[in-house]
């Protein structure tokens, strides 16, 4: 099952009842003069995940800190509507290589977001221990992350990302520096921490097996030339079961269909 | 043959030619190689350390110099590492100071003793003045530089954690991520320290310089060589101990 729109990049195929975590209205953003998006539209809806993807240098981390407010769009909006509950931050994210500071023990990095949301230390500790224990390093809490591997390290940002209870994480290529094996075991750990967040997710990838592996929509972010900006050329919904993408027999095709839309710009 | 040495050899080769040294010393002087005007008997030294003891000078005047040194050395790499932090994360205040840093920076510590004196009088304070002076410059320019090449990826994560008032990310991100170089400047700055202590007791404040100044004005150049000593004792004392605190504080480093 597919369904496309060109353009307005906003599918069909969830618009649900409840109000977007996040809206979007013709983000356009440069630097120095030179256009890099022009007119991203996106709704996105409570736990729904959506990949982007595109050819490499297309703008894809451009437009995540676009949509975060990291870097300000030169026109139109971004709204990631803030929860009611005070202990949480509306959005937060999982960098492409872990960034923990060296300086703080995994619990104090995963502590990060929780500080300045008025916790007091021990709902702080208590806070920093539950994603951890969901990304299976509860027992790490007191090393320094120097003394973790490449693939632990990015759990811990990803716990780090999950304590603050964020209605929005956004992902930027957070496997990508991962060797194969453990790239294809922390994915499986995503697809199954998807059921126990209610996190929505932007996944930035230039993985397409990836995206469609993981998304529930996948959005393909192209250019029409060297000095144009990039805009979202197709949105497609992947409906397939999340537990076996890999072995359906509409894998391959929807892989390749969009293989085939990002080789055309 | 291996380059390497063992660490135990090592440390009896150092032994060695320490002894070495202090024994060709002693025959030089003994065969009249060398006059016994120039240069103390080594031999002697042990003695002469323990009557400067037994008369409570030798306890005065470290006292007097430690004075004015912690004086100096606290001063001086506070405000560096405060001038020289500040001028990494604020673009005006380092454009504002930058000529006039360029201009001071030059200036040995001892050239300012003419207004040590004016300004305090022969007293330790023009003493402490002139220590943190040279202290002041080495940790303004190891703060400054250290807080300059910290990896703004940091600075990115305490904004996207919600880190944004400039207060959390100094002592979030900047302070702890240039720790390293901030400790180095420290470290650097206590031996800085001790060589203008010295210089500075020379022209009169009481303390180990002076005590030097008077032994030598004697002739006493075995109690010069006890202050020498003592100098190089306390500074590898005071090393040792910053160590110690700096290795704690670095721990996380791999």
């Amino acid at each position: 099952m597919m369904t496309s729109s060109t353009s307005s990049g906003v599918t069909q195929a969830h618009a649900s009842t409840s109000p977007a975590v996040l809206s979007a209205r013709s983000v356009s953003l440069g630097f120095g003069g030179t256009p890099v998006l022009a007119g991203v539209d996106m709704a996105l809806h409570p736990r729904e995940f959506v990949a982007v993807v595109g050819a490499s240098g297309v703008g894809k981390s451009t437009l995540l800190r676009a949509l975060t407010g990291l870097l300000a769009p030169q026109s139109g909006e971004v709204e990631i509507p803030a929860g009611n509950d005070p202990g949480t931050r509306a959005w937060s994210m999982v960098f492409q290589a872990p960034r923990l500071f060296p300086w703080r023990r995994v619990r104090a990095n995963v502590e990060l977001g929780l500080e300045g949301l008025g916790l007091s230390r021990a709902e702080r500790r208590e806070r920093a221990i539950e994603p951890l224990t969901l990304v299976g390093l509860d027992e790490y809490a007191n090393r320094w992350p120097h003394t973790l591997s490449g693939g632990q390290q990015q759990r811990v940002g990803i716990a780090r990302a999950l304590a603050v209870r964020p209605r929005v994480l956004f992902m930027d290529e957070p496997f990508s520096a991962l060797d194969a094996i453990t790239r294809r075991r922390l994915q499986h750990e995503l697809i199954a921490l998807r059921r126990r967040t209610d996190a929505a997710i932007v996944f930035v990838t230039h993985d397409i097996e990836e995206a469609v592996l993981l998304a529930d929509r996948v959005m393909v972010l192209g250019g029409h030339g060297p000095d144009q900006p990039a805009r979202v050329v197709e949105t497609l919904a992947v409906d397939l079961p999340l537990d076996e993408r890999r072995d359906h027999p509409d894998f391959a095709p929807l892989v390749q269909h969009v293989e085939a839309r990002i080789g055309e710009h | 043959m291996s380059l390497a040495m063992s660490r135990s050899r090592r440390t009896l080769y150092s032994a060695l030619g320490l002894v070495a040294f202090v024994l060709l010393w002693e025959l030089a002087l003994r065969s009249g190689l060398l006059p016994g005007s120039l240069v103390p008997l080594p031999s002697s030294i042990p003695l002469v350390f323990w009557y400067e003891l037994a008369d409570g000078i030798w306890l005065d005047v470290v006292r007097s110099s430690l004075g004015h040194y912690s004086v100096g050395l606290l001063i001086g790499s506070s405000l560096g590492i405060a001038v020289g932090v500040a001028a990494a994360l604020l673009p005006r205040f380092d454009a504002l100071h930058a000529w006039l840093a360029r201009l001071l920076r030059p200036i040995p510590p001892l050239a300012w003793i003419p207004f040590a004196i004016i300004w305090f009088g022969i007293n330790p304070t023009a003493a402490a003045f002139i220590i943190s002076i040279g202290v002041f410059w080495i940790n303004y320019f190891a703060s400054y530089s250290s807080v300059r090449s910290i990896d703004p990826d940091y600075d990115e994560v305490a904004l996207a954690f919600g880190q944004r008032s400039f207060v959390s990310r100094l002592t979030k991100v900047n302070l702890p991520a240039a720790a390293p170089g901030i400790l180095g400047g420290l470290r650097a700055g206590l031996g800085q320290g001790w060589m203008t202590v010295v210089a500075a007791e020379l022209f009169g404040i009481p303390g180990i310089g002076q005590r030097m100044m008077e032994a030598s004005s004697l002739l006493a150049t075995d109690i010069v060589v006890v202050y020498m000593l003592t100098i190089a004792g306390l500074y590898a004392l005071f090393d040792f101990l910053f160590m110690l605190i700096q290795r704690r504080l670095l721990r996380w480093q791999p």
